[in-house]
């Protein structure tokens, strides 16, 4: 299937109708920028996608690419359309047209059934366009500058699909449906382990129980003669035997705690009994009674001494009083014969008499005083230290009062105990007692606890056999479910391995397909010769579930990361060749190139003619748009146009109302056979 | 291997006319295409060839000159061969910047052309694409049946035929 023609009318950059009818063998279309030598390579991908897929920026400005699909400049179209058409090698035509109001009038599988073949990849008719309609902005970035991954999937989908492919989602369904079925049987192997181990818990209680099952007989005296007997089975025995135990242990503590405190007041009350004690006590009653009374004849003395004192200062003020007159008296003399003081009739001598015995009166008045003072300071500070003497002795005193309110404290406490514990207080003065019943009542207490466990020992022995029959099933029931898990376990091993399988498979399938397209990678590469040095291009396929494709020059170099721009864009160019010319799932022989010579040195971009050259050779159309005139001149030159498949140019400008259109059209006329050699024959002949 | 000899084998299986123009020694081979010609020069060494191209393919133009003259479009696609056998390593870059000469011909320049090889890939220029990738449609039950033999028949035969995923995985998981 090759281009046979394609009109476009109101269609991007194309006001009015231009009809490009693309020679057999291929065509060139020349023109300045922005005539629309692009736009008509969009037009065939617009027919044949509805969509122009090589705007990497869906949308701007709330607009996107679609706005600008129909004709928006000046003037109106008559009619807005594009129309592909393509012919097969019977001359059988096949046309698509897409108008802006009636959409196409072809299905994409109507489409895909007259491009398409064999296995397709996924959206064959993108793959198609992506793969036949190479673009300047794809040679970059659809080849070397993609990733390994996105390398790999390009090529991968332009191999087509891998027959069976389908199989690997088949496989992938099988595993999850076993990896189900591997979860709930994992679950239920896990439930029936936890119920075995339970059962296994309890057979193992049950034989531990049992093996403590002793002396029955020896238990059962014990148990008689510590709880009395009753009509009650022996299991209600036991069970009241059982509940018994809280209380007897209390009473026990109870006992115990009394016998420590009854040790304890015994020997409080020993040592305040003891002689040494109650002499000390005569003592110090003694000390204390002696310290009272001494005290209280000091006192009294002081009180005596301090009257007298009182005495003696008031007869001292008297003769202070007494010899002012005296001395008044005796300074006015007698007075006719009479003393001045008592108007008695008086000699001189009697007078003199008289006031010597004065003074004499009061020095004795004045000089009892001072003594009485001090007799008062001493009373004082004797009374002083027996007061202290006193307190002393009473100190003691309350040191023993104490001492005895404590030992009754501690007797009280000792009785409440009793009470507490419900204890007959019998034996409470006698500790010694105490501690001995306490012995028994441990003593009975342990008797009936290893009593106790053993008659309730030979009871687990009957439910041993119960428990064990119990564990025999449970241990059936995890066995079949430990077979059943082993078998899901393996069936998703099984489904695992036949997915990879699967997966290994198509990807060895896809591998030899790769390994079938290298040669003419390599070739084209060759051909083209990006780089003077690295000769050879090599691939290697890595990686399991994500693939890589990587392209290596020389010792393993990188050529994304060692080439030049232009030597990149070469390169790729040889890498899209070749997944064009590998794709056998496409009936449409076309190459469309638009401006692929961008970045690309003189040399270059003759080999790159070359290579189209022996595209040419093989019989596939090519379609080029470059800008180069002269390129245009040797494209023209140098690709095989024959009489079946012609060669074809056009020439695509503005015309005299503006608008783009087809300028000139030149069949390329096939080139005369055998120039040379006619030549050469001819002067041999001569 | 004579280059001579052999570029003509190739060149013939390229679809061209071969044959040699004795006016040089060794005789230049011309060929000549639908849409090309040319003339394959043989050096002996390297520094022959570097020192004696120029003239080599002056003789031999100046020879054909009414014929290219008379070829029209076609004597635009007039190519030169120099080739040599001589490995000359440090020749080789010169040799082959001769290829970026595109005065009177396009040229194709190089050394160390010693295998049959050497020249088929030095004329791959002239010959339409050779390699033909041959994709056709694998048999993936074959191949999946040869990978998968841990796999039981009847499981395989489960997922390769109708079955859907849910019965083959009860296959898998059912006791054997």
């Amino acid at each position: 299937m090759r281009l046979d023609y394609v009109e476009v009318c109101g269609f991007r950059g194309f006001r009015e109708k231009v009809r490009v009818e693309f020679g057999a063998g291929f065509t060139v279309i020349t023109g300045r920028n922005g005539v629309g030598k692009s736009t008509l390579c969009d037009a065939v991908e617009f027919a044949i996608l509805g969509e122009i897929a090589k705007y990497a920026v869906e949308s701007a400005a709330k607009e996107t690419v679609r706005d600008y699909i129909w004709w928006r400049g000046d003037g109106s179209p008559t009619s807005h359309y594009v129309t592909a058409s393509f012919v097969d090698r019977d001359g059988k035509t096949f046309s698509i047209t897409r108008s802006r109001d009636g959409g196409a009038d072809k299905t994409s599988a109507e489409i895909e059934a007259q491009l398409c073949q064999g296995a397709v990849p996924d959206e064959p008719l993108r793959q198609l366009c992506k793969t036949s309609v190479i673009r300047d902005e794809w040679i970059a970035s659809l080849s070397l500058d993609l990733s390994e991954t996105q390398r790999f999937d390009l090529v991968r989908a332009a191999l087509g699909s891998v027959e069976g492919a389908d199989l690997a989602a088949k496989a992938k369904a099988v595993v999850t449906l076993a990896e189900a079925a591997c979860g709930r049987a994992e679950a239920s192997y896990q439930q029936a382990r936890s119920v075995l181990e339970g059962g296994l818990v309890q057979l193992s209680e049950a034989n531990d129980a049992a093996n403590r099952s002793g002396d029955i007989s020896a238990a059962m005296a014990a148990l008689d003669r510590i709880v009395p007997p009753t009509d009650d089975e022996l299991a209600q025995r036991i069970d009241a035997a059982r509940r018994s135990l809280p209380d007897r242990r209390l009473r026990l503590e109870g006992l115990n705690l009394a016998a420590f405190e009854g040790h304890e007041v015994a020997a409080q009350q020993r040592a305040f009994n003891s002689p040494d004690e109650v002499a000390r006590r005569e003592r110090a009653k003694a000390e204390l009674e002696t310290a009272r009374l001494n005290f209280d004849h000091l006192r009294a003395e002081t009180d005596a001494a301090l009257r007298a004192y009182e005495l003696e200062a008031m007869a001292n003020d008297i003769a202070a009083s007494l010899s002012i007159l005296v001395e008044h008296g005796d300074k006015l003399g007698l007075h006719n014969d009479h003393c001045p003081l008592c108007a008695a009739t008086r000699t001189n001598t009697e007078f003199s008499l008289g006031i010597q015995s004065a003074r004499a009166r009061i020095d004795q008045l004045a000089g009892g005083v001072n003594l009485a003072r001090e007799n008062l300071a001493s009373a004082r500070q004797a009374a002083s230290q027996a007061e202290r003497q006193v307190t002393e002795a009473q100190a003691i005193w309350d040191a023993i009062e104490e001492q005895l309110r404590t030992l009754h404290a501690r007797e009280e406490a000792h009785i409440e105990i009793f009470e507490r514990y419900g204890l007959n207080p019998v034996n409470a003065a006698n500790p010694d007692a105490l501690e001995l019943e306490a012995l028994n009542e441990r003593e009975q207490l342990v008797e009936l606890e290893r009593a106790l466990n053993a008659l309730e020992a030979s009871r687990a022995i009957d439910a041993l056999t119960s428990v064990d029959a119990r564990v025999s099933i449970l241990r059936r029931q995890a066995d079949a479910a430990a077979d059943e898990l082993a078998r899901a376990q393996s069936a998703v091993a099984s489904a695992k391995s036949l997915e990879k399988s699967v997966r290994r498979s198509a990807g060895e399938i896809v591998d030899e397909r790769l390994a079938r397209i290298s040669p003419l990678l390599n070739e084209i590469y060759q051909r083209l010769r990006p780089h003077a040095n690295w000769r050879s291009i090599d691939y290697s396929i890595r990686g399991d579930v994500r693939r890589f494709l990587s392209l290596r020059v020389g010792d393993e170099l990188n050529p994304q990361f060692v080439f030049s721009s232009g030597q990149r864009r070469a390169a790729g160019l040889a890498f899209l060749l070749s997944v064009h010319l590998a794709r056998p799932w496409s009936r449409w022989e076309t190459l469309v190139l638009d401006d692929p010579v961008q970045h690309i040195d003189d040399f270059r971009a003759l080999q790159l003619v070359e290579v189209l050259s022996s595209f040419r050779q093989v019989g596939r159309q090519i379609v080029v748009a470059v800008e180069d005139e002269a390129l245009a001149d040797l494209l023209c030159r140098r690709m095989l146009s024959t009489p079946e498949q012609g060669g074809r140019r056009y020439t695509i400008d503005f015309n005299e109302r503006g608008v783009a259109d087809v300028i000139a059209r030149l069949d390329i006329a096939p080139m005369a056979p055998g120039i040379l050699r006619g030549f050469d024959d001819a002067k041999a002949t001569a | 291997m004579d280059i001579s000899t052999q570029s003509e084998v190739v060149l013939r299986e390229a679809g061209y006319e071969t044959w040699p123009w004795t006016g040089a020694s060794p005789p230049v081979i011309c060929f000549e295409s639908a849409t090309v010609v040319g003339f394959v020069h043989v050096f002996g060494s390297a520094n022959e060839l570097l020192d004696t191209w120029e003239t080599a393919q002056q003789r031999v133009l100046a020879r054909h000159a009414p014929a290219l003259r008379a070829a029209g479009a076609k004597a635009w696609n007039v190519y030169s061969v120099f080739l040599t056998s001589e490995l000359a390593p440090t020749l080789q870059h010169r040799v082959e910047k001769l290829e970026e000469n595109f005065v009177l011909t396009r040229k194709i320049a190089r050394t160390a052309i010693q295998t049959a090889e050497d020249v088929t890939n030095v004329l791959m220029t002239f010959g339409p694409i050779k390699a033909q990738p041959l994709l056709g449609n694998a048999d993936m039950a074959e191949r999946l049946r040869a990978r998968a033999k841990d796999i039981p028949v009847e499981v395989l035969n489960a997922f390769l035929g109708d079955l859907r995923p849910e019965d083959v995985a009860a296959i898998l998981g059912s006791p054997t």
